[in-house]
């Protein structure tokens, strides 16, 4: 609690809307497109898309890429999209919740849950249905498990995550001696998870579209969608986000909203363990960790959606349109070289997207008070 | 209430004075104008920030070897003139000349420069590393590559000596030490930089009487050295002990600076106040009979406060003032559930409770306006109507899940006009508004649930004229309708106008109260030293409830 | 260090005991009591495998763990200054990748250069990484998880280039006295981790004694403080990462002097376990505070732990379990301490 200290002035800053709405008046037309492109992810990112699709149309008309860039494969290229857009939703949430979160941990998740789902659906012979919430559950409590270290014991985020990220990726190969589970039921999990199926209807007219686009991710993202705009546990995020202090004096429980933000990251990793397993018809013990594991591109998935790493910024629709906007590239840009060149330009491309963004994000904040 | 000042021998400080006639003591208060020898001059300062002329015009004088008190009421313009000696703000008009030749301040740095360093309220420390490192860092002294360990600390025992404190402290970790330790390394690191002019922000809030003693006797080395000292305090009882000279603040000019024998401190307040105001009071009704709503009987919290009474009746509104260190915004801090009381009881309507959260103090009708805007109260990048919500997400949904986005869409409207909020919608970020603007929102936010009790902790501060009004029409609105109200104030002039009865708060205990006819001279006698408030008799007014 | 000092009223109950008259301490004790506890962990954890199994006290045991240490604790050196300023680096594995290509490949195969050159050219290529990082991080003001992330994407992307998809085959054996066989030892002393213990040494004077070294615990500390305070903050935030690179580019040519072939997956997740050593030694993630003393420790602590495991005979990847309980544990210890510490 402080009274007036030396530090603060004692004036009271004037009224500025009205200098604010002068300037905007006045702005002309291209100033307030470049402030619109700055300062509005979701505008950016759209522009973007579009760039990108038609640079590989024309690429693709000139026979410079190996096969068509067309809607057909733009379609088929969209099942790389269901675990990276769900990821992304998980780390959105996270960050949002402020004091420093991230969770480094979704992949090795991805790893321990999918052998569960494996014993569950693959060897034990439960339902899918039965499976499938169970696996989720088990995410949903190795997030929690996070939640509360973060949350109520105080561990700084990186550290909490990165600490579990360890424990559940050897978890994830010891439960089975690093033996995959792809038994019968696990491989027809293709077939009716992530192929791709012709639209009832319009089907005709629209390329296929993976199912896995259906059964997880419009699914996961109208719920997660609904939860953070429409809820009270949404606007609780928010708050804890934009200042945890104020939320406190809000009667808002902040320990609990934070601790339940990492829980449902972990649920969502559940749900995408299913997901992979599915798409690799294998629950594979290094599902989520392999590579450079599937927290990285989450969490570039979440910086190029605009979400603030400080937190109480960023939305749905901006994950969504990176990750299309991600997809898409990648999809061209495996079409435009040869071979590995394929997969590692991907890499640049990502890399500096990352860097491009990042960078964006801060220019904005110092020029227009803010990007969003 | 107050302390008793023990004589100290060290030399130079009179004795405090007694009521109303001028101290009588020799020492170096009567020193000529001849005898003194002028460090610095500020002439002619002005400065507006804005719209707002913080100062209009303002002279200061800094002379050798002198402790300087700086005194004025919040918004009086002193704040302003020291960051302009001290760097952070540059002077819109007016000189400075630094031992008879002009200088321009336009930076810390240049600040340093000339010797003038700045002791704040918080201390700006590196709370991992030790004393000598903190005062060393920067400017680290250095043999062959390597800093000189024993010569840094060599000269950091002299100082933390100056200091009264052992030489141990040089190797202890800051943040291990309390923060009035923590206080004087800040005054070490000032002086270890070979400051001439050393300025004082408010030093004793945060001290216990012994360890003010050991302030003014550092003081007193300093100036006896040569340093000269500029003083800014509230506790106008200590400036007797340690000043020599008073400069005073009002509206935005100094008044003039005086020698302290010429002083005694109602003189002072006299000075700082001005002229009476003449503004109209909101005349209200109460019901003298009726039960308190809320009351505070022998409130504590250890280190805090201590035997807090007040009493709050349905459609009153009462002020709590009280300075900086005064404890004043803990007390309004435990009736919300923050950092709860230890001792004593909290009664709503004659039952005891005891919030043990803000969320608890919600549920029983208790609602509070937190003092700091920025950091406690607002959310800053999100809507006014997000801002509005935030405080009741449960009440503003259906099934406690969905946010029932039409309701409070439809309350926040309702705020919007009910409070003059001077927006376009309700969906405008509040980062970007006034300050005004912001603390209607946050205030509108206490008012969702119509609670029976509303604490409001400093409510316009940082708030210009036009919406201070406003949120003072508000507040007896509320009152007009049965709220009983709690105003924890150390705006003295807003305490006065817009309390029903007026508590003053000081050194961490409830003191005398005044009733509706108080004036700011006697309040601001009580609560800044005078001894048993003897001038604080005006109608009605007693201590405890009514 | 001592100085005199006549005694003076001890006025405050507050502080350490005071020593006698004449000799006392100018600094803080040169190792923490979370150190202590590692080494004694360390050494209790040694103890338990040398009873368990024999075969762990043999040079043919120690060695590899020790020679395994020393690009982990060696990077460390790097990561723990840049986690003291506050910030932090996950592009190390990828960049390890860069270095040890650039060296195996280029220089060694292909090139056919001696063990200086292979050395300053690896060296040179992760000080340039670094300097990238530096560059964007301190001048670019922006986040260096972020930063770090896309930069570790873009390492990535040029040393799978280099690679060309293809292990690196028939390294000659240039680098040798650097590896894990007998020409890098020296009385049996694997010389990465002579050479590791040195900088470290160098490290932890340069932070306890310079002007320079204590910048970086104020920066962490309180940047804007700093600032004020006359430190460069962009110079030392830019030094430390660059710092980190060079180190990156050293501690691959251990990697490369450790066999004959170099797998595409080279440096793979390395970021985590430097970060882990890190972390675990006692410096706080949040900045102000650290040692490298300690992350030495931390990466012999973790390499002890995969060693025994894998002696045991038990599943590797429990090692990885163990490691993210040491980490638990470890700022566990940590927070419990600034706990009670913060009740004043």
């Amino acid at each position: 609690m402080t009274v007036p200290t030396l530090s603060e002035p004692e004036a009271p800053a004037p009224d500025e809307q009205a200098g604010k709405r002068g300037r905007e008046r006045a702005e002309p037309l291209p100033a307030r497109i470049v402030r619109a492109l700055l300062t509005q992810r979701i505008v950016l990112l759209a522009v973007l898309i579009v760039l990108v699709v038609i640079y590989f149309m024309v690429l693709g008309a000139n026979g410079y890429l190996t096969a068509a860039y067309d809607f057909d494969y733009m379609s088929a290229a969209l099942i790389n999209a269901v675990p990276l857009a769900m990821l992304g939703f998980a780390e959105l949430i996270v960050i949002l919740s402020g004091r420093g979160g991230i969770d480094l941990s979704v992949g090795a998740i991805v790893s321990l849950a999918g052998m569960i789902f494996g014993f569950a659906y693959g060897q034990w012979g439960w339902p899918l249905w039965v499976a499938i919430l169970i696996t989720a559950i088990v995410g949903g409590l190795l997030g929690l498990v996070n939640g509360i270290l973060v949350a109520y014991i105080g561990f700084p985020a990186l550290i909490a995550t990165l600490a579990t990220y360890y424990a559940y990726k050897s978890l994830a190969v010891v439960i089975n001696n690093q033996r995959p589970i792809s038994t019968r039921p696990i491989q027809d999990l293709y077939d009716s998870t992530a192929r791709s199926v012709q639209l009832p209807l319009i089907g005709a007219w629209v390329p296929d579209v993976p199912k896995g686009i259906f059964l997880f991710l419009l699914p996961t993202m109208i719920v997660v969608w609904l939860l953070l705009a429409r809820t009270t546990y949404g606007r609780r995020v928010y708050a804890i986000g934009t200042n945890d202090v104020a939320a406190r004096w809000s009667a808002i429980g902040v320990r609990a909203t934070r601790a339940g933000a990492y829980m449902i990251s972990g649920l969502i990793s559940g749900l995408v363990a299913v997901v992979t397993v599915g798409q690799f018809a294998s629950a594979r013990p290094d599902a989520g960790v392999s590579g450079n594991g599937m927290a990285l591109p989450a969490i570039t998935i979440a910086v190029l959606g605009g979400v603030a790493i400080t937190g109480g910024i960023g939305r749905v629709s901006g994950i969504v349109l990176a990750t299309v906007l991600i997809v898409w590239m990648n999809a061209g840009i495996r079409l435009a070289f040869e071979g590995n060149a394929g997969p590692q330009n991907q890499l640049l491309a990502l890399g500096l997207l990352l860097v491009f963004a990042a960078l964006l994000n801060g220019f904005a904040l110092r020029r227009y008070g803010g990007a969003g | 209430m107050t302390t008793a000042s023990t004589g100290d021998g060290a030399g130079g400080a009179p004795a405090p004075p007694a009521q109303d006639q001028p101290s009588t003591e020799e020492a170096q208060t009567t020193a000529t104008r001849e005898d003194r020898t002028t460090r610095l001059q500020m002439t002619d300062i002005s400065k507006r920030f804005g719209a707002v002329r913080a100062i209009r015009h303002a002279d200061m004088t800094v002379d050798v070897g002198r402790v300087l008190a700086v005194v004025g009421e919040n918004g009086a313009g002193k704040s302003t003139l020291i960051k302009i000696l001290s760097g952070a703000v540059i002077a819109d008009t007016g000189t400075i000349s630094y031992e008879g030749r002009q200088v321009s301040i336009r930076s810390t740095s240049d600040a340093m420069a000339l010797g003038i360093a700045t002791v704040y309220q918080e201390p700006q420390l590196f709370r991992e590393l030790t004393v000598t490192e903190n005062i060393f860092m920067g400017r680290e002294i250095r043999r062959g590559g390597r800093i000189d360990w024993a010569a840094q600390t060599q000269k950091v025992v002299d100082l933390l000596a100056l200091l009264e404190l052992p030489p141990r402290y040089a190797t202890a970790v800051v943040g291990d030490l309390s923060i009035a330790e923590q206080q004087q390394v800040s005054i070490a690191k000032a002086l270890a930089g070979d400051a001439n002019i050393l300025i004082l922000d408010e030093p004793s809030a945060i001290l216990t009487d012994a360890e003010i003693e050991v302030l003014f006797r550092v003081v007193r080395r300093l100036t006896d050295s040569g340093v000269s000292v500029i003083y800014i305090s509230h506790r106008l009882d200590e400036l007797f002990r340690i000043a020599h000279d008073v400069l005073v603040m009002r509206d935005g000019r100094t008044i003039g600076t005086y020698p302290i024998g010429e002083l005694t401190v109602r003189k002072v307040v006299e000075l700082m106040v001005g002229g009476i105001l003449t503004e109209t009071k909101h005349e209200r009704e109460l019901d003298s009979e009726a039960k308190p709503r809320l009351e505070l009987a022998n409130l504590g919290r250890r280190g805090e406060y201590h035997d807090v009474n007040v009493a709050v009746r349905p459609g009153e509104i009462v002020g709590l003032f009280g300075l900086v260190g005064s404890g004043v915004s803990e007390i309004a801090d435990s009736i919300y559930g923050i950092d709860h009381a230890d001792s004593g009881r909290i009664l709503l309507d004659g039952r005891p409770v005891s919030p043990r959260s803000p969320l608890h103090a919600q549920r029983l009708g208790i609602g509070l306006l937190p003092a700091d805007r920025k950091q406690q109260g607002m959310f800053s990048f999100q809507s006014i109507m997000f801002n509005i919500s935030a405080g009741h997400l449960t009440l503003l949904s259906k099934l406690r899940l969905w946010v029932d986005r039409v309701r409070e869409r439809k309350i926040a409207q309702d705020m919007i006009s009910r409070l003059a909020v001077k927006t376009p919608s309700e969906n405008q970020p509040i980062g970007a508004m006034s300050g005004g603007n912001a603390q209607k929102v946050v205030l509108a936010r206490q008012l969702v649930e119509r609670p029976q009790v509303l604490v409001l902790a400093e409510p316009t501060q940082g708030v210009d004229v036009g919406a201070k009004e406003e949120i003072h029409r508000i507040i007896n609105e509320l009152a007009d309708a049965g709220t009983a109200v709690l105003v924890v104030t150390s705006d003295l002039p807003e305490a006065i106008r817009i309390s029903d009865r007026l508590q003053v708060v000081r050194n961490g205990t409830t003191t005398v109260e005044f009733g509706p006819n108080a004036t700011q001279v006697d309040v601001l006698a009580a609560a800044a030293g005078d001894v048993d408030g003897q001038q604080g008799r005006a109608n009605g007014s007693a201590e405890g409830a009514a | 260090m001592s100085i005199d000092v006549a005694e003076r009223d001890q006025a405050s109950p507050s502080g350490p005991e005071p020593t006698t008259k004449g000799r006392h301490r100018v600094l803080s004790p040169p190792v923490t009591g979370q150190e202590l506890v590692l080494i004694g962990v360390i050494a209790v954890l040694w103890a338990i495998l040398a009873f368990t199994t024999p075969a762990f006290f043999t040079p043919s045991s120690i060695q590899p763990l020790v020679a395994s240490v020393a690009p982990i604790a060696l990077i460390g050196i790097g990561m723990t200054v840049v986690i003291i300023t506050g910030g932090i680096d996950v592009s190390v594995g990828a960049a390890i990748a860069v270095c040890s290509v650039i060296t195996a490949k280029l220089v060694l195969v292909q090139a056919g250069q001696s063990l200086p050159v292979a050395l300053i050219i690896s060296v040179i290529v992760g000080g340039l990484l670094g300097l990238l990082n530096g560059v964007l991080i301190a001048y670019g003001r922006v986040h260096a998880i972020i930063i770090t992330f896309g930069t570790a994407n873009i390492f990535l992307w040029i040393a799978l280039k280099i690679f060309n998809s293809t292990t690196v085959n028939n390294i000659p054996d240039t680098l040798a006295p650097l590896g894990n066989g007998a020409a890098g030892r020296t009385f049996g002393v694997p010389n990465s981790f002579v050479i590791t213990v040195v900088l470290a040494a160098i490290a932890w004077y340069y932070l306890r004694h310079t002007a320079g070294g204590r910048h970086f615990f104020a920066i962490g500390g309180d940047q804007l403080a700093a600032q004020l305070a006359g430190v460069e903050v962009r110079q030392r935030i830019l030094a430390a990462y660059l710092l980190t690179g060079l180190l990156v580019g050293l501690a691959s040519t251990f990697v490369v002097a450790q066999g004959s072939n170099l797998g595409q997956n080279v440096g793979n997740g390395k970021e985590l376990a430097v970060i882990a050593a890190v972390v675990i030694g006692g410096t706080s993630i949040t900045g102000g505070r650290g040692s490298v003393l300690g992350t030495v420790l931390g990466a012999l602590l973790v390499q002890t732990v995969a060693s025994g495991v894998t002696q045991l005979g038990w599943r590797s990847e429990l090692s990885d379990l163990f490691v993210g309980i040491a980490i638990i544990i470890a700022v566990g210890a940590d927070l419990l301490r600034e706990r009670t510490r913060r009740k004043r």
